[in-house]
């Protein structure tokens, strides 16, 4: 029986679209590649305007990505995912049963793939690519990948003027909330500098290293490498000063206690 | 904190007390077997005498260690320590003798054997007491020195550790399976389309290869040799992304032989490409600039793509562990600056000293 089915291929790298439409020429010759697309979003609008049986999704792309394009895909066509190499995504595919290609692509491995993909068309199965197969993966993904939220903040973003400044996080002397804002203490190439960022003080402070930034009042978190010295006062209160600075810091009677010791 | 942690451990106090203690009493025994000579009364009289003498010289060794708290500064604390031994040997001694005069008997000085005695303690203790305090001062601080070098050393060796895990930690990520499967990826491609561009692409990788490889190796490296990493780099990704894709290179000819950590300007780079370029579906331009400035050099790679907003997560490892290695070799005179380009795309930019 001659199969007749379409094919969408995705990929951001030209020569690897090139390459495998030659190689699925090859290995199925029938099946036609009825659109290319250079990123997640194109893949979506070809989609929905050709409406192939098949995606092959490089879960690499700008903007949209291959798994992102595969969630509004869902079950209107059966999906392949290729990748370079990546650990996690790789997981995902296995645990989720899902096809997936890895680069470069093996003649005997896509014949495979393709072979799946033939009986799943003739018995007119429907996509093992559930929706809710899609989200877990997407879901996954972003966790095991981005990782980041539990990371350490190592930059923080402030505004001078017009221009976005990186301010890398050692630098910084300390923080002090001031209405809206926070205003951002820290030393430009050894100069004490300021700058204003609108994220809350409390925010900043969950993601700051324990062990480097200390609050020691309501409106403050310190640097405790920028610390000079602490002076008591008698009634249970002290001051913090600063390394190179002027600035004199409260601490109230609640942190008071991270400085017993001294 | 410093105060905690100028206080010895209480395992120390007692080793270095027992230590001295043993010290003053072998030296009091010693005096003591040197005086039997001539001593007439019972010896067991002349070693209690020489222990006590000992013993209050090793006290009053340990009290103006510590005490006062505070000396003026034209008072050195060693200085007031071997006094304080000098003038307590006499003292004691006045002491001893005075005490074990019985009462109604004749002052010690009016019996000429015990003026004897007495006379031959004093000149004992001072002849000996003061030194051993001052020998043991020497000792102090050789030790100190001692504890402070090895404290240096390891210092020392920890950094080193630092740098060699920031550079372990790199190469990792430069020969990432990600971009060399990818690349492969490509070159496999061009060989199978039979395309002419294929060996020039093999090219390119191998020379990218060659270059980031010995940087295990090296702890150093110079523009001139980032230039040969990073130009295939370039000439790959391009390869990779050829609509979206664009660079330029503006090198100061003097700044070649500036030396840099090794990958700075791979690091810049690479951090345009994939923070920037590949993120943005348009794609973008990469411009490096490279300035000799008498004895600085600047070296400055703007891009076009996505800007800091788009990529929230991600900027960190390559910039931040960068930036931990300029701050290992060059302290505070060296400055890594992130900046919002215009109108989009980041700009980011290492002034570092222009050694050679």
């Amino acid at each position: 029986m001659n199969l007749h089915a379409t094919a969408l291929i995705a990929d951001d790298e030209p020569l690897l679209r090139d390459a495998l439409r030659r190689q699925l020429g090859t290995v199925w010759p029938e099946l036609e590649i009825v659109a290319e697309a250079r990123n997640g979003r194109e893949a979506v609008r070809l989609f929905d305007e050709r409406h192939p049986d098949i995606c092959f999704l490089d879960v690499h792309m700008p903007g949209l990505s291959g798994v992102d394009a595969a969630s509004h895909i869902g079950r209107r066509a059966h999906l392949v995912f290729v990748t370079a190499y990546d650990h996690y995504a790789v997981q995902a595919f296995a645990q989720g049963a899902l096809d997936y290609l890895l680069k470069p692509v093996e003649q005997a491995r896509l014949a495979e793939t393709v072979s799946r993909l033939k009986e799943r068309l003739q018995s007119s199965r429907p996509a093992i690519n559930t929706e809710q197969l899609l989200q877990q993966l997407s879901e996954q993904l972003a966790k095991l990948q981005g990782g980041g939220k539990s990371e350490a903040l190592r930059w923080i973003r402030a505004q001078a003027g017009k221009t976005v400044r990186l301010i890398a996080i050692d630098d910084v002397d300390y923080l002090r909330s001031d209405a809206k804002y926070t205003i951002v203490a820290w030393r430009d190439g050894g100069k004490p500098a300021e700058a204003v960022v609108r994220t809350p003080l409390k925010e900043l402070l969950e993601q700051l290293d324990a062990e480097q930034f200390a609050q020691v009042h309501r409106s403050v978190v310190v640097n405790l490498r920028a610390i000079s010295h602490v002076k008591r006062h008698d009634n249970e209160t002290a001051e913090i000063h600063v390394k190179g600075r002027d600035d004199v810091l409260p601490v109230s009677r609640n942190y008071l206690h991270l400085f017993r010791q001294m | 904190m410093s105060e905690l942690g100028m206080t010895p451990k209480p395992d120390g106090v007692i080793a270095k007390t027992s230590r001295r203690v043993a010290v003053a009493l072998t030296m009091s025994v010693g005096v003591g077997l040197l005086m039997m000579y001539g001593w007439s009364s019972s010896p067991s009289a002349l070693f209690l005498r020489t222990s006590i003498l000992g013993l209050s010289a090793t006290a009053a060794f340990a009290v103006f260690e510590a005490w006062p708290r505070s000396l003026p500064r034209w008072l050195e604390r060693w200085a007031l320590q071997v006094v304080a031994v000098g003038v307590f040997m006499p003292m004691t001694t006045l002491l001893i003798y005075a005490l074990s005069t019985p009462p109604g008997a004749a002052p010690f000085w009016e019996v000429p054997a015990r003026l004897d005695g007495w006379t031959h303690l004093t000149f004992a203790g001072l002849l000996l007491a003061p030194w051993t305090a001052l020998a043991t001062i020497v000792r102090q601080k050789e030790a100190f020195a001692r504890d402070q070098k090895l404290a240096f050393a390891l210092e020392r060796s920890e950094l080193e550790r630092e740098a060699l895990d920031a550079r372990l930690h790199l190469l990792q990520a430069q020969v990432a399976p990600h971009f060399l499967f990818n690349t492969l990826a490509n070159v496999q491609a061009l060989v199978d389309a039979g395309s002419p561009h294929a060996s020039a692409v093999l090219r390119s990788l191998t020379a990218y290869l060659r270059a980031v490889v010995p940087l295990l190796h090296e702890p150093a490296a110079t523009i001139e040799r980032e230039l040969q990493l990073v130009r295939p780099y370039l000439e790959l990704m391009q390869m990779r992304m050829p609509d979206r894709l664009q660079y330029a290179m503006n090198v100061d000819p003097s700044a070649l032989k500036v030396r840099c950590p090794p990958t700075t300007l791979l690091t810049l780079v690479e951090n345009a490409v994939r923070h920037g370029i590949d993120l943005s579906e348009e794609g973008g331009r990469i411009d490096i600039d490279i300035d000799r400035r008498a004895e600085r050099c600047v070296i400055r790679v703007t891009d076009t793509g996505v800007g800091l907003h788009q990529s929230a997560h991600g900027l960190g490892t390559g910039l931040t562990t960068l930036r931990e290695r300029l701050q290992l070799i060059f302290g505070d005179t060296a400055q890594l600056r992130v900046t919002s380009g215009a109108p989009r795309g980041v700009a980011v930019e290492v002034d570092m000293p222009a050694q050679t």
